[in-house]
């Protein structure tokens, strides 16, 4: 990808001669880039920051392993920070293989021609969402999305702004229900920034309400870091499509005719029959992963454009 | 040597720049011309604007939320708890590299785009004064432009910079060495120009008499005098690049920054306070440093530093392991020019010009508020925090008033967004109030150093005659530092407006809001329009500061 041109300017010699005269002395750094030992190039995967950093990692080096030793490639796992500094990389060639949410999904393969939907987890086709309330707050349980309307006036957190099942799809129903989420609550509505925020700041009162991923929020329950005397789910969404695999554009190019084809076999081969495969599926939450279809998404991209989120 | 109080000057806006307040014993007060507002009317005025901005600020209904308390406690708890195992430890010794290299590299480069721009911008540059009209209306032209054009980079955040970097260069660790180079770069040409019209000119109105082009006439002329104040302020630009570069890194690009961000969305309070320890001993060590520069103003300390400085580069070349020839490449311009197309126009929010307006005017509220907290703790803290204190007492109680502005520094303004989210509700106004804590902690370091370079005899003078410690403070040193206190305020007011989008993560209002969500949106055409709004705001403080510091000389 990164043709080695020579420096054009005095700048960029400068930094050169820097970068020469610190090879010879052989000072600092640590592993190799992301172009790898010699020529291989390294399959670049990640994941948009939904959740604890720390499960994160592991569940990406899992499925990195896995699929390095299913593909015989290189794989690096890169971490990023945000949702929409995820979508960015991936147009700029950066990562190769993002599991992404419903929206940064669409965003992602808006910004970036020829993009690859892979594959998505079995739980991913009815994905859902959880409303949740400060018990004291006296929001008593909603039975239905028009009951939504009685959270008009309170003051009320989305996770973050680029989240399907932390904002996107909640504003949708929000919205369904008649209630604006920019005018409606008490102030403006808060962005967490994570689902586990989210929990955080309604448990503390910060938030009278707040929604979130089911899958967090069910994790946290079994966790046991939950006070359920201070926080109560109020409502669960009807369902929608949300997370998959996206494969960059030029991933054929670095690795090869039909790599694309062959990084969805491995995806779809993830069903549960090994000890790795256990293991990779255990960290997604999902017993198998299923093919998927761009088609799928379509509903998440016109809800995206009616709240402004694609243009 | 790094006369603070004479940055502050130079990097306000306007043509001429103050000649540096030092605080001179014994100087009478000018008379003032009767029409110009005087420090009273200036306090009175900032009192209603403040009044106005907690007003505008105030959540309906209730303030403060008991409720928060325990998660508010449980992270200052961790304190004495933080993640200590072998890996995490080497990680963030790896990750306090980095961040020192790109303050290193932040700095160098700001320091070389500084040099180059510095004589274009300078009225040297642009004189003589002499010859047609026309020729002397196109020199003050092209004065002024060169001027607004380097103004636009540094109204820009450095995280919008980053952002903004990471579509164009994509994952490289340039990426927070432009960042913090572009907009620093653009404020050490303007010092630095500065600098150079206020240094002696004769030796360089000499070599052009005799014949010298400009630019050699300057650099035999003007360049030798200007080099101790130039290399101090480059050291002073060292110690703002490394608190950007924890910023950059909260927004991914790497460092303390993000260990440290990743801690917090996983709300892992001991990982966090290894990071934030990291960052106490980082910013302890920077203070050692430029204290130990200052004492004694002596050549061969800067010596020694610019060789550690140079050494301290190379390492960080060899530590980010850049990749420059990437910036040229096909791409990279590619990328560039569909950023730039889709910056141009800029376009207006969503609820269009009424929207822009009222949050540029919550932005301003934010930075009143957020300055005014910092000022008024900074000053309390400061005059204990001061060195110089003889009874051991008032040691311990100055040892430990530079421990806690040096925490309250070191923790990055979203964090302590979240912490004041906790225990005040939402809105706009934990976000001033995490701003103003933040802002506390830098502004305190300034006031304590100014309090220590004061002349202690005005003080000694009514100790001797028997006035108790604290009057005698009141009436001999206070009036002495007031100056000083006044403009580094004043100064770190515009830097507070810009800051405000740092804060706007959580629910914090204000511009920054707006432009997370149009990030969210991928809405570049009215994300440039939000930058261009915050550039206003900035610009408007930097006017108010500086009428109020011209009124006041």
């Amino acid at each position: 990808m990164r043709s080695d041109h020579r420096a054009r300017s005095g700048l960029g010699s400068l930094l050169v001669a820097g970068l020469v005269s610190c090879t010879l002395a052989a000072c600092g750094g640590d592993d190799a880039g992301a172009e790898g030992d010699g020529d291989r190039p390294v399959l670049t995967i990640s994941a948009i920051p939904d959740q604890d950093p720390a499960e994160l990692t592991a569940r990406e080096e899992a499925l990195a392993d896995y699929l390095g030793g299913t593909l015989d490639v290189e794989v690096e796992y890169v971490p990023v920070t945000d949702y929409a500094a995820s979508v960015t990389l991936f147009g700029s060639g950066d990562l190769d293989l993002v599991f992404y949410g419903g929206l940064t999904g669409v965003q992602a393969r808006l910004q970036t021609p020829g993009a690859t939907v892979l594959a998505q987890r079995d739980i991913d086709a009815e994905f859902h969402s959880v409303f949740i309330a400060n018990a004291d707050a006296g929001i008593e349980p909603i039975a239905d999305v028009d009951g939504l309307d009685s959270l008009a006036g309170t003051r009320f957190t989305f996770g973050s702004e680029s989240s399907t099942s932390g904002r996107m799809m909640p504003a949708y129903f929000l919205d369904q229900a008649g209630v604006d989420p920019a005018g409606d609550f008490a102030g403006e509505p808060g962005f967490s920034g994570s689902h586990d925020k989210t929990i955080d700041l309604v448990q503390a009162g910060s938030y009278e309400a707040g929604v979130l991923n089911t899958q967090v929020w069910d994790d946290r329950l079994a966790a046991g870091t939950v006070d359920q005397k201070k926080v109560v789910e109020i409502f669960r969404t009807p369902s929608y499509h949300d997370y998959h695999w996206i494969a960059g554009p030029s991933t054929d190019d670095r690795f090869g005719a039909g790599f694309t084809e062959e990084l969805r076999a491995a995806l779809i081969a993830l069903d549960g029959s090994t000890d790795e495969e256990r293991t990779v599926l255990e960290g997604y939450g999902a017993a198998a992963v299923v093919p998927t279809e761009p088609e799928n998404y379509d509903q998440v991209e016109e809800i995206a454009r009616q709240l402004g989120l694609v243009s | 040597m790094t006369d603070l109080a004479g940055i502050t000057s130079l990097e306000g806006s306007g043509p001429r720049a103050a000649p540096p307040q030092r605080a001179a014993p014994g100087r009478g007060r000018r008379p003032r011309p009767g029409r110009r507002p005087t420090g009273r009317t200036w306090a009175v005025l900032w009192l209603v604007v403040l009044v106005w901005s907690v007003l505008g600020l105030l959540p309906e209904g209730e303030v403060v939320n008991p409720g928060g308390w325990s998660f508010f406690a449980d992270f200052w708890a961790h304190a004495a708890r933080p993640e200590l195992s072998a890996d995490f430890l080497a990680d963030t010794l790896d990750a306090t590299l980095t961040t020192v290299a790109f303050g290193v590299l932040g700095t160098l480069a700001s320091v070389v785009i500084g040099l180059v721009l510095a004589p274009v911008m300078s009225q040297t540059w642009w004189a003589p004064a002499t010859g047609s009209p026309v020729a002397r209306a196109l020199r003050g032209a092209g004065l002024l432009l060169t001027r607004v054009t380097v103004a636009l980079p540094r109204g820009v955040h450095e995280a919008v910079w980053g952002l903004l970097l990471i579509g164009v260069l994509g994952r490289d660790p340039l990426v927070g060495v432009l960042a913090i180079a572009i907009p620093f770069g653009a404020i050490t040409a303007k010092v630095y120009s500065e600098l150079l019209d206020e240094a002696d000119h004769a030796p360089y109105e000499m070599l052009r008499r005799s014949g010298a082009g400009r630019v050699s006439a300057a650099a035999y002329g003007l360049l030798p005098g200007l080099v101790p104040a130039a290399t101090s302020y480059a050291f002073y630009r060292f110690e703002c690049s490394l608190r950007s570069a924890v910023i950059l890194g909260m927004i991914g690009a790497g460092g303390l920054g993000l260990q440290l961000s990743l801690a917090f969305a996983g709300l892992q309070y001991g990982q966090m306070w290894t990071s934030i320890y990291a960052l106490i001993v980082l910013g302890a060590v920077i203070d050692r440093w430029g204290a130990w520069l200052r004492r004694g103003a002596n050549p061969r300390r800067w010596g020694i530093s610019g060789v550690l400085g140079l050494v301290l580069a190379v390492a960080a070349v060899g530590h980010l392991r850049p990749d420059p020839a990437a910036w040229f490449s096909a791409d990279t311009v590619d990328r560039l020019g569909r950023l730039v197309d889709d910056l141009v126009p800029p376009a207006l929010p969503a609820g269009g010009l009424p929207e822009l307006v009222s949050r540029s005017v919550e932005t301003l509220q934010m930075s009143v508020l957020a300055i005014s907290i910092a000022a008024t703790l900074g000053v309390v803290v400061a005059l204990v925090a001061a060195r110089g204190a003889t009874s051991p007492a008032r040691r311990v109680a100055a040892w430990a008033a530079r421990q806690l502005l040096l925490v309250t520094r070191a923790v990055p303004p979203p964090v302590w967004a979240l912490l004041v989210l906790f225990v005040v509700f939402p809105g706009p106004l934990p976000g001033a109030i995490a701003l103003g804590i933040y802002t506390f902690g830098i502004l305190g370091r300034l006031f304590a150093e100014a309090v220590e370079e004061l002349d202690p005899r005005p003080r000694q003078a009514l100790t001797q005659l028997g006035a108790p410690g604290t009057a005698s403070f009141a009436y001999a040193s206070l009036p002495a530092a007031l100056g000083q206190l006044v403009s580094f305020t004043l100064y770190r007011w515009e830097v507070t407006a810009r800051e405000t989008v740092v804060v706007g993560v959580v629910g914090a209002g204000g511009l920054g809001r707006l432009l997370e969500e149009q990030r969210a949106g991928f809405d570049y055409p009215a994300m440039a329009g939000t930058v261009l709004a915050l550039i206003a705001v900035c610009l408007l403080v930097d006017l108010l500061s500086l009428a109020v510091r011209s009124s006041l000389r």
